[in-house]
């Protein structure tokens, strides 16, 4: 158990729960989006959530390693979750592909595990020749948006708000692998989900309903079939601006890559001006908990998150 | 019980509406018996398409509560049970919290087809798109034997996942790659090509995963969005079957064969290089083709430019601390995979992947030629680098003092 100091001293200490993880930071948060990492940290030193940082841990493969092989993704992935068993902690992901990769495959090896041992003895088979330690299936792999309202509460999250975020209309942006990758999500409705607009209530923002929150951002087809890539991200940004949207909030940096950072691209592609900021979850989340934006890395992002901070009181 | 139903009802050339009923239902009851009712006892205008009742004939899908589903299938009680309560607030119910049962079901046409009538739709495109993949099994080239065409258990038994197929239209209907690439045949189309590549009497594999590999009509226009393997009633899992040709294909072409193909093979060999994907490389191997594709490469360059103005751009790169790890993981799976490949009685693959070595650099699939003294091409391809470097360079010299070079070095 971790020591947490009360932020406020109306909120006694035994009350704010003592959570570690065992944090996968996954490829986009040490590369194109590092304010998730940024954001992501900071919001658990406030909250007072403890992070062990997996560094030995590998890519999930974002969906790709399954077309090589599923041996590959179950494999690279057995050794991630294997990572996280070894410190007898919980594997926190704040990535949705990262999440539905491992989740799956945490999902199948346990599954495999009371069905079909000899493909859980070849995966552990495979991981023993490079010295590695062998999938127990004795963790669970959990994405920080469950993390924060399954494990930490959101009663609780709203105690430790210290800037209200009234006004501020969020569209939620899920990506599908949190939604669909996983046989059963420990909650959410994967058709109508409301983990993340509960979030934003919480949090003291307005949460915007629109058709595209469930669907996909185009990610995938981005580096390849741009043009239906740049499509499907204007088809959902455009579906939140119509609902009045102040800001897109997403659970998943992939989908922040379509959705910010080629958002000028999609604007070509669509022939209309968007300029709709989008945020990290934890972004949202430090912003309501009074953390500074520049330790969120808010600046760091393509559309101008400025308009957003002023209304805000920044 | 008491429950709404609010169906879009849509004339031809027309705009949809809304039309509401209230209808008293079992729990028990499915959507199709409480459209029969509405059309029965309050409104015979209501057309819907239904056969079988009984989850067969995949006839009456449609969208039920969002996703597309069969009306037959789902009954009343599911509906409501997948209804989040609206108290939920701590990601726990309360002791002796009862759902809060919403009692509304919204029901819609199926999607990506055009309406012909209230729910029914156009399925054209689905039966076109499907004639496509050539859903047949192979007879070409075979001599007609004394006996008929046998297949064992085991082997018949490879195809009854894709075989459960209904063809109800769920998964076209819920498809995002269809709602902007109309040229890409869809998920079902896709389950029924797998079940012909898996079929053992099938003698058209090469053929056809050249064809379902080609552009972005066949498996690479799939973006992965899941939806197929959602909401199929009968369990197919498109999706599931979509990587299974993608794998095919991926053992049978090389890096230069397409961006998509490319896509793959850098991200395996760029996690064995680092654990975790060096960003700063994907695109430049993937989109500009280790600078091959200089078309690809100037299309990057705004990109890395508004990433470099927001500092976004990712200027280092730490590899994972078990990289060696992942990389012998990743190269020990490879060789089983091959020598399972091997083994099974698939056909030769045309340009089979060369066992990788220890150092991933040695993959010549992504990687150059190898270095060697003289006017050759590596040495072409180094200096083309360096002269991209040097103009990428100048544009962000130019861009960020907003001088032009010769004034920037005092020459002007």
């Amino acid at each position: 158990m971790v020591l947490v100091k009360s932020l406020y001293p109306e909120v006694p200490m035994t009350d704010i729960p003592a959570l570690r993880y065992a944090y996968f930071p996954g490829c986009v948060a040490q590369g194109a989006c590092r304010e998730l990492h940024m954001a992501t940290q900071a919001i658990a030193q406030t909250l007072g959530i403890e992070l062990i940082e997996l560094k030995k841990a590998a890519c999930c493969g974002s969906g790709t390693f399954k077309e090589e092989s599923q041996l590959l993704e179950d494999a690279v992935n057995a050794r991630n979750i294997a990572l996280a068993e070894q410190l007898k902690l919980p594997l926190l992901t704040h990535c949705s592909t990262c999440q539905g990769v491992i989740g799956h495959v945490d999902d199948r090896l346990k599954t495999a595990k009371a069905d079909d041992p000899a493909y859980l003895n070849q995966v552990n088979g495979l991981l023993q020749e490079q010295k590695c330690s062998p999938y127990q299936g004795s963790t669970e792999v959990k994405h920080l948006l469950w993390a924060l309202v399954g494990d930490y509460g959101l009663e609780m999250i709203t105690r430790q708000v210290k800037q209200k975020l009234s006004g501020l209309k969020c569209a939620a942006f899920y990506g599908c692998y949190l939604l669909r990758a996983q046989s059963s999500l420990p909650f959410d409705n994967p058709v109508n989900p409301s983990s993340m607009e509960n979030l934003f209530t919480a949090l003291g923002a307005t949460p915007v309903y629109y058709s595209g929150r469930t669907q996909c951002c185009g990610w995938p087809l981005s580096s390849y079939a741009t043009e239906a890539s740049f499509q499907m991200a204007g088809n959902r940004l455009e579906d939140a601006i119509a609902a009045n949207a102040d800001c897109i909030v997403t659970p998943c940096p992939l989908c922040h890559l379509n959705l910010d950072s080629r958002q000028p691209e999609v604007e070509k592609v669509t022939g209309k001006k968007l300029g709709l900021p989008i945020l990290h979850l934890p972004q949202l989340v430090g912003l309501a908990l009074g953390i500074d934006p520049g330790k969120l890395g808010i600046e760091r992002h393509i559309v101008r998150t400025q308009p957003l901070l002023e209304k805000l009181g920044f | 019980m008491q429950v709404l139903f609010k169906v879009v009802r849509q004339y031809p050339n027309q705009q949809p509406r809304l039309q509401t009923y209230t209808l008293e239902v079992e729990p028990s009851s499915t959507i199709l018996e409480c459209l029969n009712q509405i059309k029965w006892e309050q409104d015979g205008t209501l057309a819907f398409r239904k056969n079988c009742r009984n989850t067969i004939c995949g006839s009456c899908s449609m969208r039920i509560n969002g996703r597309a589903a069969l009306a037959c299938k789902e009954t009343i009680k599911q509906e409501l049970s997948r209804q989040i309560p609206s108290t939920f607030l701590s990601g726990k119910l309360t002791d002796g919290e009862e759902l809060n049962p919403i009692l509304e079901i919204n029901v819609a046409p199926m999607g990506n087809m055009p309406v012909i009538k209230d729910l029914i739709v156009d399925m054209q495109s689905f039966w076109q798109n499907l004639d496509t993949v050539d859903p047949y099994v192979s007879t070409a080239g075979r001599q007609v034997p004394e006996r008929e065409f046998l297949q064992s258990p085991e082997d018949r038994a490879k195809l009854d996942q894709m075989g459960n197929c209904i063809l109800c239209g769920a998964c076209y209907s819920d498809c995002n790659a269809l709602e902007v690439n109309p040229g890409f045949v869809g998920p079902h189309a896709l389950a029924k090509a797998q079940r012909m590549l898996a079929d053992t009497r099938d003698q058209a594999t090469e053929t056809r995963l050249s064809q379902y590999g080609q552009g972005t009509e066949g498996v690479w226009g799939c973006t992965r969005c899941y939806n197929c393997n959602a909401v199929c009633p009968m369990d197919v899992a498109p999706l599931d079957q979509i990587s299974q040709i993608k794998s095919g294909v991926l053992q049978r072409q090389d890096a230069q064969a397409s961006r998509s193909v490319r896509h793959r093979k850098v991200l395996v060999n760029l996690v064995q290089q680092g654990g975790w994907i060096d960003e700063r490389k994907f695109g430049f191997k993937v989109v500009g083709n280790n600078f091959k594709d200089v078309q690809g490469v100037l299309g990057l360059i705004p990109l890395g430019l508004r990433m470099l103005q927001r500092g976004k751009f990712p200027s280092t790169f730490e590899a994972s601390a078990g990289v060696s790890e992942v990389r012998s993981l990743i190269n020990s799976v490879k060789m089983r995979e091959s020598q399972s490949t091997e083994t099974m009685s698939d056909p030769a693959p045309q340009n089979p992947v060369a066992p990788e070595s220890d150092a991933p650099e040695s993959n010549a699939l992504v990687e150059g030629p190898d270095p060697s003294f003289g006017w050759n091409t590596y040495a072409e391809r180094i200096n083309g680098r360096f002269a991209m470097l040097g103009f990428i360079a100048l544009l962000v010299l130019e861009l960020v003092t907003h001088q032009d070079f010769f004034t920037w070095i005092g020459l002007r």
